[in-house]
């Protein structure tokens, strides 16, 4: 059935269109008068509504998919094995690996005892689906916090074996490593484990206060997730 | 031979005033509409992107020109200049502030006092719809010729209330001239209340304003480009400096109008309850005069700004009807009842 249609019955006022448009104009004015005085103070990201990209950045979630880098774990070396997994796992098909075995004398720089001995991505393809990452048996590839990949030449975006260690590299500098994964709950196993973390989180109330709220525990994460890797 | 040098000065003082005054607009109404829409506006060039306009305007001027291949070519070319010249040349009756003495020699802070410069300003005022009517047609394109179209009967539609409300004003002054109904604005009405235009002509005011605003093609009534409906309107064929003409012109066209409101309605230069050339050197009495005549008519330039960010368009039909059915019949009403206490008084 249709809806039925109402026919409103416009005030005097409402049909001589003038006070209404006063009414607006004083709405206007109230923006205008706001977000004025805001983009005069100084400091960044002061207009509420407005980020201005290259000085204000958006906060980033610890598992945003950004720029691949390849992990060294803690003592250095490459935890790459070379297995393939994640090229395999790639749908856009953006990853080549090849699987060689350390130079002789050069063992101590691999964890494992093959080693990658090509390891190209394609950034102009990849999806950054995150499935290389999820594919990795050893936590090798992971997608960083990187976001600003544009480049000039098409083959300064096909990223090698270096520049991908760099980017560990400089994550690890900024603080910017990626909490470990939080082991997934199987069906009847140990439920209670997942459970509790969820239930660490702290419930976001206010507006304002949330965004002090949760950045704290992220921080602690952060911490907590350094010294377990220092553990294993 | 020294007065054409006074006039020369005054023609292109006036003339680059204007033009630094439209130039300056485009940047308020960028920013201005951004801070109402919760946004920042170009801000990136110079200090809070204060350059704004002319790097629009470099981007303009070095853009290809493009004349489409279907167009009228002479109507094409014709039209942007069309529009932009009675544009630029309304202010010349408008006064711009009181007058100036330098060495015993009285300059009027007017390019022409025309006794007849009412006329004159609506006159051009109509003149430009030859712009957007012939740029309309001569695109070929079926937007524009809409644009044009709609120009064309919006224009009947609010020049007869704009003539109207505006010979309520020369019925109270009993006079054409620009400069000398500004000079009557001085002092006080009924004993407490400026001697302003205003007072005597409110219904003539709100009148003027609206029909102001379709005059400007500016929103609520800017039928003849409206974006939403009909891409750029009778502009949308064009490109470079003939589409920076029409926006141009559009901003001297405001500048002009806001300059007239001050004129008729709001006291010209003068100060309300204070006379300023009482207590000011001659010289500094002319550079005052300017600056409150200024400051008025920025206050009706940023209502131009102000409104257009606040109230959507009207409907094609609704223009009419409002022109046809509500406006026409109160300016007659406000003239009959100007002309009745006229009677009455004098």
């Amino acid at each position: 059935m249709a809806k039925p249609v109402v026919k409103k019955e416009y005030t005097f006022l409402e049909r001589i269109y003038l006070w209404e448009i006063v009414k607006g104009l004083k709405l206007t004015f109230k923006h205008f008068t706001f977000n004025f005085k805001e983009s005069l103070k100084k400091g960044p990201h002061t207009v509420p509504t407005c980020w201005q990209y290259p000085e204000d950045r958006r906060p980033i979630a610890p598992v945003f998919r950004g720029a691949h880098m390849l992990c060294l774990d803690d003592e250095g070396r490459e935890l790459c094995v070379g297995c393939g997994m994640c090229a395999r796992a790639c749908p856009a098909k953006c990853i080549t690996v090849k699987r060689g075995k350390p130079a002789e004398g050069e063992e101590g720089k691999y964890a494992g005892k093959t080693m990658s001995a090509e390891f190209t991505i394609d950034m102009l393809r990849c999806i950054f689906c995150g499935f290389c990452e999820e594919a990795c048996p050893k936590g090798a590839i992971q997608l960083g916090q990187e976001y600003e990949l544009a480049e000039y030449t098409m083959d300064a975006c096909i990223y090698d074996k270096e520049r991908l260690l760099a980017n560990f590299q400089k994550a690890k500098a900024e603080g910017k490593l990626k909490p470990p994964k939080k082991p997934v709950p199987v069906a009847g196993g140990d439920k209670k484990a997942g459970a509790k973390k969820v239930a660490k989180k702290p419930v976001a109330t206010d507006g304002k206060k949330s965004k002090k709220a949760a950045s704290k525990p992220q921080a602690e994460e952060k911490k907590a997730s350094e010294t377990k890797r220092e553990e294993t | 031979m020294d007065n054409w040098v006074i006039a020369l000065i005054k023609v292109v003082f006036i003339w680059t005033w204007t033009l630094l005054i439209a130039t300056l607009m485009t940047w308020v109404e960028r920013r201005g509409s951004a801070m109402m829409q919760d946004r920042l506006g170009p801000n990136r060039a110079g200090p809070f992107g204060l350059f704004q306009p002319l790097a629009d305007g470099i981007k303009l001027f070095t853009k290809e020109d493009i004349i489409p291949e279907k167009a009228h070519k002479i109507l094409f070319s014709l039209g942007p200049i069309l529009f932009a010249l009675p544009a630029f040349s309304a202010y010349a009756v408008i006064p711009f502030g009181d007058k100036l003495i330098v060495n015993g020699k009285e300059i009027i802070l007017q390019v022409a006092d025309v006794n007849v410069g009412f006329l004159y300003v609506v006159a051009l005022g109509a003149m430009a719809v030859y712009g957007i009517v012939l740029g309309g047609w001569g695109s070929n394109n079926k937007y524009s010729i809409l644009g044009g179209l709609r120009s064309t009967a919006q224009l009947i539609s609010y020049e007869v209330p704009f003539g109207l409300s505006l010979l309520a004003v020369v019925l109270v002054y009993g006079t054409f001239s620009l400069r000398e109904i500004s000079l009557v604005q001085q002092g006080t009405f009924l004993g407490f209340l400026p001697n302003w235009g205003i007072f005597k002509q409110p219904l003539g005011f709100i009148l003027f304003i609206v029909t102001a605003y379709a005059e400007a093609n500016r929103v609520p009534f800017d039928l003849p480009e409206a974006e939403s409906e009909i891409v750029a309107g009778y502009h949308t064929e064009y490109g470079s400096m003939r589409l920076g003409l029409y926006l141009f012109g559009e901003y001297v066209n405001m500048y002009t109008l806001a300059a007239l409101m001050v004129t008729l309605y709001f006291g010209a230069w003068h100060l309300p309850y204070i006379d300023m050339s009482k207590f000011l050197g001659p010289v500094s009495y002319g550079i005052a005069s300017f600056l409150v005549f200024f400051l008025k008519t920025a206050f009706f330039l940023w209502l131009f700004v102000w409104v257009r960010w606040t109230v959507p368009r009207f409907r094609y039909d609704q223009v009419m009807g409002l022109g046809w059915k509500a406006l026409i019949p109160l300016a007659l009403v406000n003239l009959f009842i100007t002309a009745l206490c006229i009677q009455l008084t004098v």
